[in-house]
């Protein structure tokens, strides 16, 4: 093969075209995701083509990094092209086993961290929120925005790839060093916009007057809870939600059902 | 209004699309904002699809499959949300929470899968060992044809089949039923953001949720840009504090250890 020519230490070599590949490749991370391993079964699938042309001939070494990424892993899906690529350069440059795979577990547990809260917990509650005010006036605006943010987060798996493959050994002490602060910035501006989610998204309206003498009644939402702060109520209820969650260790589920069951008294009483 | 069986069998091929795309977390058409869109443009409404994709996003903004968890399915959720809104005439918050056994059950389904499909992995060991890389492939992905194949049929069942029962179901419900449905629909996305909340706030994020919570409270804007540009804001000014201090840190310990050799020195003579 004319492309797999060898390196120093015999091994063959990727091009900037391979590692692309392998960043789409990632995809596949969760494609068996089961609970024995998580996305081990997937993660290998996305590694293999990779795999292969570095060990080329070499079937007992080939083997034996298989068996290896067939180890348990979970990491966040936009962090595994990180990772991916991070690990093929080093496979590349024939480092040892044990410091390949070392490097890998000690490094998904991080990345997951800092991924999922850039990811699920930051991007996702902006593009969500903004796009919803549009989708809920109805505009294609909404869906079109939503698509094309992610439709970029896709093909940004390719440069990540890069990213993971140039920055070799040297990236990983910055990794460390840098993930704390990162997620903790991303964690700042996630919790800004769920504050402003709440007040914009989260509906309780109180229905009840009290009547105060004859033919005169205040309405207790407009005259009331408004008068001391708007969006009292749905603050106060997601703040109840939470501390359920958290410390009660109450399941969603049962949150969710008993939303419903709460609703459905209060509208029946006509409070709601 | 009445679900053809054409339309019945293009939101199943749909579901099988959406599904892969969940199971691999590819291109997030999962995501009611998007599902509720192509089942509304499918059944020829597609402002109520649109219309119930905010909706349906917001409620389920929280119900994220991080860490390896399975959240209510958002997928069901948001073909049922948009199919029964359809049918019944109902508004849309009031759709959501009758969509929801629909998501509920799918995602018992994959929680299933995901102890079902642990049997593969001994094959796979065996084939990575004696290096038949075609047959692994073939293997690893067959779990994602498992699933696009469930979400197919499942969606064509609930949303063809199930179509009467949930009609009559739905059009004898008294008014404070439906109405409590609805209020439910409106106060769900709580519990997305009260999820959202347990996996990052501390105590140290308190005053910015507090920050957020007022400045949309009295931003009058249509969507919530400015929110997120605060927010923004907000956090490279923690960045480059942090980074500053980190700095500085590292300076003063610097000289510390120039100061001790120093001394190290001058001791020695």
């Amino acid at each position: 093969m004319a492309s797999n020519t060898p390196t120093e230490t015999g091994r063959g070599k990727l091009t900037k075209h391979d590692v692309r590949v392998l960043g789409l490749r990632s995809i596949f991370n969760q494609s068996a995701m089961n609970y024995e391993r998580m996305q081990a079964d997937g993660w290998t699938l996305a590694m293999m083509p990779a795999l292969k042309k570095i060990y080329g001939d070499d079937k007992e070494g080939l083997a034996a990094a298989l068996d290896a990424n067939l180890q348990f892993i979970n990491t966040n899906n936009y962090a595994a092209p990180l990772l991916m690529g991070l690990e093929a350069s080093l496979e590349e440059n024939g480092e040892k086993r044990s410091t390949i795979d070392g490097l890998r577990i000690a490094l998904f547990g991080p990345l997951a961290g800092i991924g999922d809260a850039i990811t699920w917990f930051t991007i996702l509650p902006i593009v969500a929120g903004i796009t919803a005010s549009f989708a809920k006036q109805g505009s294609i605006l909404g869906p079109l925005v939503f698509f094309l943010v992610y439709a970029a987060m896709f093909l940004a798996r390719m440069p990540i790839a890069m990213l993971g493959y140039n920055a070799g050994t040297k990236a990983i002490s910055k990794i460390r060093e840098n993930s704390g602060i990162v997620s903790h910035c991303a964690s700042i501006l996630g919790c800004t916009v769920i504050g402003g989610l709440i007040a914009t998204y989260v509906q309780i309206s109180v229905k009840t007057r009290i009547h105060v003498a004859a033919g005169h009644s205040i309405s207790i939402q407009t005259e009331f809870f408004d008068r001391i702060f708007p969006n009292l109520l749905p603050l106060a209820y997601t703040f109840l939600l939470y501390y359920l969650l958290k410390k009660k260790n109450v399941s969603p589920v049962v949150l969710i059902l008993a939303t419903f069951v709460l609703a459905i008294v209060f509208s029946w009483l006509g409070v709601l | 209004m009445q679900v053809t069986l054409i339309q019945g069998l293009l939101v199943g091929l749909f579901a099988i699309i959406a599904g892969v795309d969940f199971w691999l977390e590819g291109l997030y058409l999962f995501r009611p904002m998007i599902v509720c869109t192509i089942t509304g443009a499918i059944l020829g409404d597609l402002t109520l699809g649109i219309i119930a994709g905010g909706l349906t996003e917001l409620a389920f903004a929280g119900l994220t499959p991080v860490g390896g968890t399975q959240p209510p399915n958002p997928i069901m959720a948001g073909i049922m949300t948009v199919v029964l809104a359809y049918t019944t005439g109902k508004t849309p918050s009031t759709a959501i929470g009758l969509a929801l056994p629909f998501s509920i059950l799918m995602q018992y389904i994959i929680l299933f899968y995901y102890s079902a499909f642990s049997v593969l992995t001994k094959k796979l060991d065996t084939y990575a060992e004696n290096v038949e890389t075609k047959k692994f492939a073939r293997l690893a992905m067959l779990p994602t044809v498992i699933v696009a194949l469930t979400y197919g049929v499942m969606a064509f069942l609930c949303v063809y089949g199930a179509q009467e029962p949930m009609k009559a179901l739905v059009n004898s419900m008294p008014v404070w039923l439906s109405h409590g449905f609805e209020i439910a629909g409106n106060i769900l996305p709580a519990v997305g953001f009260g999820l959202l909340l347990k996996s990052m706030l501390k105590a140290e994020y308190v005053p910015y949720l507090l920050l957020g919570f007022t400045a949309a409270c009295f931003i009058k804007f249509g969507n919530l840009m400015p929110v997120a540009v605060i927010g923004l804001a907000l956090a490279f000014i923690e960045f480059y504090h942090n980074k500053k201090q980190t700095d500085n840190e590292k300076k003063l310990r610097a000289m510390i250890d120039s100061a001790s050799e120093s001394e190290d020195d001058s001791d020695g003579i």
